[in-house]
């Protein structure tokens, strides 16, 4: 009877709660620019088509297999650490910020491109979103990677086992919700018109 | 089916997804259709991400409503608004 019951029961949020309400918060905030970019491309299509065009999809496209394959190497430490196998969720994870730092490089050299072109926020509509869109969300990656290498090195000091690896499925939720952002990203901003 | 459907398999089918999202783009596709496709695309993805990534597969499902809900929410809202510019 416990059994069944226990069965019945939904089990718990990986991680930390609290970092789920923020990942929710972050998730409204992208959103509502999602939707205000589009509602914005309703009145100025030919502008977002034409300008559209400028930018670097490979990049874009190189960018998003990155942050997959990075996702798909942290899941993997999450793994690794319930198999209480630290050495190899330590190695997973520093994958994962490699993709992580690959994207960043990638991106550096999208901006670099852009403003030498001298494209600025204020160049026009289309390009103040595509600038702003994308660096809010180039600062989640940052922001991801930090918390990645804060659970690496509470990980190398043994603060994470079979038993406790609540911050390891935290780090790991967080870096997931910036691969999310970025899944609807890029089609958005790069491909569809 | 286990065997086909897991971490290794769901990345693999992501790549595809990514590459054909990419295609889409240069061969200059566009149109209803293909926004809708391109959509439909970064919602499977998306679910991927939520379901076997997150692992929010089995949680309560207040918090299954809130991740499926935004993304099906933000990627209708895109739909309805490229159909009304079209």
């Amino acid at each position: 009877m416990s059994t069944a019951i226990a069965e019945l029961k939904p089990k718990l949020l990986p991680g930390d709660l609290a970092l789920w309400f923020f990942i929710f918060m972050e998730l409204l905030v992208f959103g509502i620019f999602f939707i205000v970019y589009s509602v914005i491309r309703t009145q100025n299509v030919e502008l977002f088509n034409q300008y559209q065009l400028t930018l670097n999809r490979e990049l874009g496209a190189a960018n998003t297999l990155l942050l997959i394959t990075s996702s798909y190497f942290v899941i993997q430490a999450v793994h690794s650490i319930k198999l209480n196998d630290i050495k190899r969720c330590i190695n997973w994870l520093c994958a994962g910020l490699a993709g992580g730092a690959g994207f960043l490089v990638l991106k550096g050299f999208e901006y670099y491109d852009t403003f030498s072109a001298g494209i600025r926020l204020t160049t026009n509509t289309f390009y103040m979103f595509y600038l702003s869109l994308t660096l809010f969300h180039f600062l989640h990656v940052i922001l991801g990677m930090v918390i990645l290498i804060a659970v690496v090195i509470k990980a190398k000091y043994g603060a994470y086992n079979a038993q406790n690896y609540i911050g390891v499925e935290s780090g790991a939720s967080y870096w997931h919700m910036v691969d999310l952002v970025w899944i609807i990203l890029f089609p958005l901003v790069y491909i569809i018109r | 089916m286990k065997a086909y459907y897991n971490i290794h398999t769901i990345w693999l089918v992501m790549m595809l997804l990514t590459i054909s999202t990419y295609a889409m783009g240069k061969f200059g596709y566009d149109g209803i259709v293909i926004m809708l496709i391109l959509l439909l695309t970064s919602v499977i993805k998306g679910s991927f991400i939520i379901r076997d990534f997150m692992e929010l597969n089995g949680v309560s499902l207040l918090w299954r409503v809130i991740m499926y809900g935004w993304l099906w929410i933000i990627c209708v809202a895109i739909a309805i608004a490229y159909i009304v510019s079209v």
